[in-house]
């Protein structure tokens, strides 16, 4: 399934080792990212992530908004179908899609026995987690994108587009509200690396990449049940799925920073904690596969 | 690689969970360390004297914007810890926001902010809409013709309506204080406390919070007896003495949307039904007891009442603020007192 093409790097000399390793984890970057877009499950993953838009559409379109406001102003405005799409994808299918590739990233090559490999490189193991992460964040920004081109394509086919309605009932121009959502988009694009992190982390600690996969993804299933149970109110905060769709805050006037600045401190700290957890592991363990 | 190396290495992410850990603790920390704001010294009568010369005439309050806070905690029997929506039931537990923007008395904007959804209500000089944009409708409100704007909200939750209940309530059977300033909203203030004689009582005291510079009401606990927590709170969040942009106060009715005209819907026709019949006030202040009618078999299969102590002659429901008593001759008798008191009462 994958076209393992990394050779060890040819050795540079003694004189500029920084900048070997530099130009090396700069090549090893250019390779991974190659590889995981290369990789024909990525490729299908993109194509579902871009149909689910589509399909929304569609689905208004023929049925209409049935009541539901949300829905109902995408027929009147095609551009609220972004807003739509990121609400119905980011509890579940985003990051089932980030923790296939995350989970992946470090457990499948020691799986296939070519992590080995890899660390004979002059790059070093830090840089080569940092080089994992990397490619991991730009899936999780390239999916996003994907789902917001596909939204917006589809919402401009089917619907009238113009000034977009916000949540206070106040008419913003065209721009304004294309700004509002790549602004979502980024939010979410950062909430789905920091769960990228964590699968990064889990992903360093096996041999193999399902399990990683697996294990996230329940993970991200039993917090959002923790996060319905209204005993358990005070636990969710410190959930990272509660703050996936703390995004609403950019569709009112004037914009309210309040929750999406909290969210974003929060995929921080999950980046920072699951990140450093990733690094400890990775570059203390022996790898033998 | 040695132990001690991984040790170090491993030293990093517990460095990033402190780091964590103490950038989520640290705000209660650092006000703790700054410890009380100091306000300068008054006395409860010179607290109240200025407060209510501020506040008794057409006292205006200043320009402001912030957000307000509703957090209750009855303990409610039977009602599920957190109802969504904004009828009247819901506010009786759980924390809710509103939003404010207040340019003057007939100028000013509320938003409830909902998952996805938000209500609104702008009042402009003589023009009042309601937004709700679940259900994407803006109602057009009719305002009196003669009498100016009405009060904000019928439930009497912003800070300076709580504020004159309560100290219309300060009689001669309340022990009126200055507490220790607190620190609200970021704002120094003083605090008044509130507390019944009256042993039988369920309150211990209420306490208002005014700010120290503009003596605006920032907020209202209630503390029931034997609690560490406000069993009801009410206050601002943030607040910003400033006149908010005016893009606030202007609204038009976006393309799609219903617009009707009416009077405040969920506001006002979310009310409880309240029986029909003779309310009947016994005891006074405090202890008040209000006795009304009350068919028990309506609510049969209602969980609060099913969750209810049965006693000689009816059924007793405490929360930590509130007791009522259902008697079996067919009357319900409240008040935030001790359920023998109600029992008492009832005779």
């Amino acid at each position: 399934m994958s076209t393992h093409e990394r050779t060890a790097a040819p050795r540079e000399e003694a004189a500029a080792p920084r900048q070997a390793t530099l130009r090396s984890a700069l090549r090893l970057f250019r390779s991974e990212v190659g590889l995981i877009f290369r990789r024909p499950r990525t490729v299908a993953m993109l194509a579902v992530v871009a149909v689910v838009p589509v399909l929304c559409g569609v689905a208004i379109r023929i049925f209409g908004g049935d009541g539901e406001a949300l829905l109902t102003q995408v027929a009147g405005n095609g551009l609220a179908l972004g807003f739509v799409a990121f609400s119905f994808m980011v509890p579940l299918i985003l990051p089932l899609v980030v923790a296939v590739v995350a989970g992946d990233a470090v457990a499948g090559e020691a799986g296939l026995g070519t992590l080995r490999y890899l660390l004979t490189a002059p790059a070093g193991r830090t840089p080569l987690l940092g080089v994992k992460f990397a490619g991991m964040a730009v899936f999780a920004l390239v999916t996003c994108l994907v789902i917001l081109v596909a939204a917006l394509v589809t919402g401009l086919v089917l619907f009238p587009v113009g000034p977009v309605t916000l949540l206070s009932g106040t008419t913003v121009p065209l721009v304004e509200g294309l700004l509002r959502i790549g602004l979502i988009a980024l939010y979410v694009t950062l909430g789905m690396i920091a769960l990228g992190t964590l699968a990064l982390a889990v992903s360093v600690f096996t041999d193999t990449s399902i399990g990683a996969v697996v294990t996230t993804v329940v993970l991200v299933l039993v917090s959002q049940i923790l996060t319905v149970i209204p005993q358990l109110d005070a636990v969710s905060p410190y959930l990272l799925t509660s703050w996936f769709q703390r995004f609403d805050g950019a569709l009112r006037e004037p914009l309210a920073t309040g929750d999406m600045g909290q969210g974003v401190l929060a995929f921080a700290a999950y980046i920072a904690i699951f990140g450093s957890v990733a690094w400890a592991r990775f570059t203390s363990r022996d790898v033998t596969a | 690689m040695s132990t001690r190396a991984r040790a170090v290495r491993w030293g990093v992410p517990a460095a990033a969970v402190l780091v964590v850990a103490g950038a989520i603790g640290a705000g209660p920390v650092i006000a703790a360390v700054q410890g009380e704001p100091q306000l300068p010294e008054l006395t409860a009568e010179q607290l109240i004297g200025e407060v209510s010369a501020k506040w008794s005439g057409p006292g205006t309050l200043p320009p402001m914007s912030g957000t307000i806070v509703e957090t209750a905690s009855l303990g409610i029997p039977g009602l599920p810890a957190a109802p969504v929506g904004t009828s009247p039931l819901a506010l009786l537990s759980g924390s809710h926001e509103l939003k404010v923007w207040y340019g003057s008395a007939d100028r000013f904007r509320l938003a409830i902010p909902g998952a996805m959804s938000e209500q609104n209500v702008i009042f402009n000089k003589g023009q009042a809409w309601w937004w709700d944009s679940a259900a994407n409708t803006a109602t057009k409100i009719k305002l009196p013709a003669e009498a100016p704007a009405p009060a904000p909200l019928p439930t009497a939750v912003t800070p300076p309506d709580a504020a004159r209940q309560a100290l219309a309530m300060a009689e001669t059977d309340t022990a009126v204080s200055v507490g220790n300033d607190a620190t609200v909203a970021g704002r120094a203030a003083y605090e008044l406390v509130l507390a019944p004689k009256a042993a039988e009582s369920l309150v211990r005291d209420v306490r208002l919070a005014i700010d120290g510079e503009t003596l605006v009401p920032l907020r209202v606990q209630v503390f029931a007896k034997g609690a560490a927590e406000p069993a009801f709170e009410v206050g601002f969040d943030s607040i910003t003495f400033a006149e908010p942009a005016p893009e606030n106060f202007t609204f038009t009715p976006p393309p799609g949307a219903k617009v009707t005209e009416g009077d405040l819907p969920a506001l006002t026709r979310q009310h409880p039904q309240m029986p029909a019949g003779d309310l009947a006030l016994t005891g006074n202040g405090w202890t008040s007891v209000v006795t009304l009618p009350f068919d028990a078999a309506a609510l049969k299969d209602n969980p609060i009442l099913a969750s209810a102590r049965p006693v000689e002659g009816g059924r007793v429901i405490t929360t930590k603020l509130v007791s009522a008593l259902v008697t079996d001759d067919g009357r319900l008798l409240v008040g935030a007192v001790t359920p023998e008191t109600l029992e008492k009462a009832a005779g």
